[in-house]
């Protein structure tokens, strides 16, 4: 398929609806060339695939980062008309939510690298993490529906964060309408002991300092000041409740296409009509696995404040340990975008996207060992790309590849020898995750940026890395 | 000849096929290949078991609901589980006795977020059953 992919400039390219029979609308890649050279051939399959559902919107948007995935690649925007389209529990991904918030301090690397080892092991024992990990918390089934319908207000009022926090998230940290009665009750029993918990695989916590600032005036507005400043990232989702949410509403929606009659190039891009019974059901599951999540990383967020007044004895609140921003890239939204250059309610689907509205912070996180990034939004990712971004440096090597290639402890030793101090449950998530089995963050950052469909503001690279 | 073997495809995640002589073993190792995913699966004690029954409207739906139910049980009984007796099994239903322990960090290994039917394929061959499964992790 990549042979049929028409370079428009340095950064984008463009998949015509003639490329495969069926295709409604054209696809759009931005990637540079590097990347593209990357970008597996089966990922771009799949982008003609959803470019030939009902309803879908031009274009079908592929990031520089986008990797094979359930239907659609991870790194790739799917936007639909609000009464002709279609909404897909596969176009969301099964982490509904997976997002990071970004935490800065008004402490140095110099202050910090001293204490490095105590502070990540500080981290690692007091956020729980790996597979199965349960919470501190315990919560009760009603409290558990006040999550799904308050988010992260839920946490402020219980003492987890401040109202500063609901105010640097996304969606305020809670989108209306979750209907705690469209969750199963599997899904909420799954949900009811992992709140504040890190999980496994490529979620992470990680401590890191600025290394360059871009844009020192938008930087500024978000309290990142200096080069050496202190910050961290935790990226995480909605752990097994999100994973169930979206295994119950793939089977309700395989019905779903039989019942509407929907042609599917792709059995796993199964999908109802957004107006049905089943679409809206799904969509508001999701978004109490959306608010579950946001909920999840604020509570973790208070505790990391907590591990560093432990470790450094002061207040957080004099370390300014205040959320920067807070991001969702797993998740369905109803947004205003101009098609056809008119404005219309559209249903976008970001699965390992990030938004990029304009003067609104997107964060993207690197791997292990290389830097993550604060990039702007701008008016041209709402033309280009429905207002979307990347989400991360992006798979090159499969799980179990990197595992047979890489070593854990050798993997472990290469991060110390860079400065960098790792923690996790056992070495082979290190091998897993280490930072050869992804693209390269730099071209992907250089990507958006050169297409302009978001802006870097400030880099910032790792210090310290807790995993499950 | 192994109950399973574990597949390398794209960079989708991971992929197993596992084998029986008959359809309680190949659902058997189709379970023990997921959890040796999960977790590290010879380090696993049967000592707590659990008895689940399952139901699906043909073999192919009776196995991806088996494994998905096995993916809940995780979070629900916190347990990884390593050792599956399946006593009772037709095309459609099953009760099976699964053996296990409380879940220690240590001897967790992956997430597995979803069972899917990319490239799914359960056949029946001269020598037995193999499947193909996907998993999300």
């Amino acid at each position: 398929m990549k042979e049929k992919l028409k370079r428009v400039n340095d950064f984008e390219w463009m998949l015509p609806k003639g490329s495969r029979d069926k295709m409604r609308v054209d696809a759009r890649i931005i990637a540079n060339k590097p990347v593209m050279d990357a970008i597996e051939d089966a990922a771009v399959q799949q982008l003609t695939n959803v470019a030939c559902l009902p309803g879908i919107l031009e274009p079908v948007v592929g990031l520089p980062d986008m990797h094979w995935g359930y239907g659609l690649p991870m790194g790739a925007v799917s936007a639909f008309d609000a009464e002709e389209g279609v909404i897909s529990a596969g176009l969301c991904g099964f982490d509904i939510n997976c997002g990071i918030n970004s935490v800065r301090t008004n402490l140095t690397a110099k202050d910090v690298r001293p204490k490095m080892k105590e502070l990540i092991e500080t981290l690692f024992r007091n956020i729980p993490c790996g597979v199965g990990s349960k919470g501190k918390l315990r919560l009760t089934l009603d409290q558990l529906d006040e999550v799904f319908t308050r988010g992260v207000n839920w946490a402020v009022d219980n003492g987890y964060g401040v109202k500063d926090d609901i105010e640097a998230t996304e969606e305020r940290g809670c989108m209306e309408g979750a209907d705690p009665s469209k969750v199963s009750d599997l899904a909420k029993r799954r949900g009811l002991s992992q709140l504040g918990t890190l999980g496994a695989g490529n979620h992470f916590l990680e401590v890191q300092a600025v290394s360059d600032i871009y844009d020192k005036r938008f930087a500024g507005r978000y309290g990142i000041n200096d080069r050496e400043q202190v910050t961290l990232m935790v990226h995480c989702g909605s752990r097994g409740l999100g994973h169930q949410v979206a295994t119950d509403y793939l089977k309700i929606q395989e019905e779903a296409v039989k019942k509407y009659r929907i042609w599917l190039p792709d059995p796993q891009l199964v999908c109802a009509p957004v107006n049905s019974k089943e679409g809206q059901d799904y969509f508001a599951a999701m978004k109490c696995a959306v608010n579950y999540s946001f909920t999840n990383r604020m509570v973790m967020t208070h505790w990391i404040r907590e591990c560093f007044e432990k470790v450094f004895g002061t207040s957080w609140e004099d370390m300014d340990m205040h959320t920067v921003y807070a991001i969702a890239h797993n998740i369905v939204k109803t947004e205003d975008h101009t098609v056809n250059g008119k404005k219309r309610k559209v249903y976008v689907h970001r699965k390992g996207a990030t938004r990029a509205f304009p003067d609104i912070p997107a964060i993207i996180a690197g791997t292990m060992g290389t830097a993550s990034y604060i990039l702007k939004g701008t008016e041209r990712a709402m033309e280009k790309t429905f207002g979307s971004t990347c989400h991360g440096a992006g798979r090159a090597m499969s799980r179990h590849a990197a595992v047979k290639r890489f070593w854990g402890d050798k993997v472990r030793d290469e991060l110390l020898k860079k400065g960098i101090v790792s923690r996790s449950t056992h070495p082979k998530v290190l091998a897993e995750e280490s930072p050869d089995a992804y693209k390269d963050v730099e071209s992907v950052i250089e990507s958006v940026h050169g297409a302009g469909v978001s802006l870097k503001v400030a880099r910032f690279v790792p210090l310290g890395v807790a995993k499950g | 000849m192994p109950g399973f073997r574990i597949v390398d495809d794209l960079t989708s995640d991971v992929m197993f096929e596992a084998y029986g002589e008959n359809l309680g073993q190949v659902f058997e190792n189709a379970a023990k290949a997921m959890f040796s995913i999960i977790c590290k699966l010879e380090k696993v004690s049967g000592k707590k078991s659990l008895e689940v029954e399952v139901r699906g409207k043909s073999r192919e739906e009776l196995m991806i609901n088996w494994l998905q139910e096995l993916i809940g049980l995780v979070d629900t009984e916190g347990m990884f589980f390593s050792r599956f007796e399946i006593p009772e099994i037709d095309e459609g239903h099953l009760v099976a006795k699964i053996h296990g322990e409380e879940i220690t960090p240590e001897k967790g290994e992956t997430v597995v977020k979803a069972v899917t039917y990319y490239k799914f394929k359960f056949e029946k061959t001269p020598k037995g059953y193999v499947v193909r499964v996907s998993l999300d992790i």
